[in-house]
């Protein structure tokens, strides 16, 4: 008898400890960041997205130093897939420091841009960039020809796209880069402690949304809420892919500067590897309207991608240069922001939060449930 | 759409659904029988003072309905539809505010 009575309120007990926190607007919005995962759809401007053998050709190539000119380096050794397709350097190192951290490569399907300037408007076009950049892969067209001709992957190559001799150096290089990004369409982050939370929202189970820990729903309110981070990271990604400032210094020396979205348009509008441009592969010219209508402006200037917060516990340090070694250190610099130091004019957007102590680490606690398995 | 013009000819504006950093189009209905010579369609957030990222494209569809399509709001909050329109050498502008949650 005395057993059973025990037993009842310790379950009591725990009914009462675990409850949703949020309002019902903020369980509104809790919606909109899933579901997950997102339907794919594979990509009209490739005509090899989706199909297995690009998949598996593009796999194989992203970890073989066939691609650099010398054989010094794979994309796999900025893109480690030990590491989140990333590495721990602040910068990523190649043939000499780059200016930028390293991105992590998963969930990039069907976004409108690339990079952190957004320099390209395509996975395809995002992964043909470094095989010819020289401070990373070093090849040049005729180069890669000749080393994809004599590598041990020719078979693969010429049974999904022909005989390789008669292929331009350019058409070779398109080719290859489009296994490259079949390849990297399938590299997508799970299902997180979040992504139940919002789906027990979204069917009204409250018990079960009430698993998720309180300090991670008390941090999700401060993100939608007084922190104001909804209003870049956003959508089921956490990310709305547009440019802007979050108060990185975009200093590289005393006389040079990262110049972000700015240099990012520069380069997109300057080069054929563009969804308007002749080798997409898809006649409608579907995601065209991009690249033909964006608008550049002076406040571009040392602006950034919104980077995704999926799986962004894995992916230290962090920001576009690297420079803040941990989510503590992300999460005090919008609580410190200098707002002087706000580069791009106008936009009035984040402002000193002063989070107390509790509220950083329930900040914390909601972004790392984004890399957390259910 | 409201306009401090006075008698100013009516402009209805028509959005399915708007999603949050998504492109989406808008329809505009000039009431009015007026010859219309120009459309152009902006939009701002007063409280960040951005714009669009990217330029509207305006169709004239006939019978002064018009389109216009690429319209993208990367941000939740308030915008500020603007739309500036010439009828036969008399420019109107009008506004209409948009909460995009
Ligand atoms: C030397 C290190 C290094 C190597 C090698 C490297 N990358 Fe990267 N990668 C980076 C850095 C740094 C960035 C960010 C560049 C920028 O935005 O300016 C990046 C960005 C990217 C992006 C865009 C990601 C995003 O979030 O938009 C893709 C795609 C990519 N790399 C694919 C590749 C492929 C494919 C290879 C091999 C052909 C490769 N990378 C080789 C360092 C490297
Ligand atoms: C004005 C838009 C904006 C707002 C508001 C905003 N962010 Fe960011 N966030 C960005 C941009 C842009 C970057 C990249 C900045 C850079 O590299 O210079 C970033 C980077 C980050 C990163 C690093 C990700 C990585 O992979 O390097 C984290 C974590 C982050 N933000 C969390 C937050 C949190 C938490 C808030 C609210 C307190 C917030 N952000 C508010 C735009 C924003």
């Amino acid at each position: 008898m005395k057993v059973l009575v025990t037993a009842a309120f310790v379950v009591l007990a725990g009914a009462v400890h675990a409850e949703v926190l949020l309002s019902d607007d903020e369980i509104q919005q809790t919606l909109s960041f899933g579901p997950w995962p997102i339907s794919f759809q594979s990509d009209p401007s490739n005509r090899v997205s989706n199909d297995t053998r690009a998949i598996a050709l593009g796999a194989a190539l992203f970890n073989d130093p066939v691609l650099s000119v010398d054989g010094a380096f794979t994309c796999a050794s900025c893109h480690d897939p030990e590491q989140a397709f990333t590495t721990s350097d602040a910068r990523a190192f190649g043939r000499v420091q780059l200016d930028r951290n390293t991105p992590s490569l998963r969930n990039l399907a069907g976004l409108r841009w690339y990079g952190w300037g957004g320099k390209s408007d395509s996975l395809w076009a995002a992964s043909l960039h470094p095989i010819i950049e020289e401070h990373e892969m070093a090849h040049s067209k005729e180069s890669l020809k000749t080393a994809v001709s004599e590598s041990s992957y020719i078979d693969e190559f010429e049974a999904i796209f022909g005989d390789i001799q008669i292929q331009d150096p350019e058409l070779v290089l398109v080719n290859t880069a489009k296994t490259l990004s079949a390849y990297l369409e399938t590299l997508a982050t799970g299902r997180t402690q979040f992504d139940d939370f919002r789906d027990a929202l979204e069917n009204q189970d409250l018990a079960a949304a009430a698993n998720y820990p309180e300090a991670a729903q008390r941090g999700f309110q401060l993100f939608i809420g007084r922190g104001n981070c909804v209003l870049c990271h956003n959508g089921p990604r956490f990310s709305n892919n547009e440019f802007h400032d979050a108060g990185v210094p975009y200093f590289l020396s005393e006389t040079e500067v990262d110049d972000g979205r700015f240099g990012g348009l520069n380069f997109l509008l300057s080069n054929a590897y563009t969804l308007d441009g002749n080798w997409s592969d898809d006649p409608e010219k579907q995601g065209a309207w991009v690249v033909r209508s964006v608008r550049r402006s002076h406040s571009d200037f040392g602006t950034f991608r919104t980077p995704s917060l999926r799986g962004v516990a894995e992916t230290a340090p962090y920001m576009h240069d690297g420079s803040l070694i941990d989510l503590d250190a992300v999460i005090r610099h919008y609580s410190e922001i200098d707002t002087e130091r706000l580069h791009a004019d106008g936009e009035a957007i984040l402002s000193e939060l002063n989070l107390s102590e509790q509220e950083i680490a329930d900040l914390a606690a909601f972004l790392e449930s984004l890399s957390k398995a259910p | 759409m409201s306009s401090e013009t006075q008698n100013a000819p009516k402009v209805h504006v028509a959005v399915d659904e708007i999603r949050l950093a998504q492109p989406f189009s808008i329809l505009l209905t000039v009431c009015d029988d007026v010859a219309v010579s120009e459309v152009r369609v902006d939009a701002i957030m007063p409280a960040h003072q951005h714009g669009l990222n990217y330029a509207p494209k305006i169709t004239a569809l006939g019978d002064r309905v018009f389109r216009a399509d690429n319209m993208l709001f990367h941000m939740p909050g308030l915008w500020e539809l603007r739309v500036d329109t010439n009828f036969g050498g008399r420019s109107i502008s009008y506004t209409s505010d948009v909460v995009l949650k």
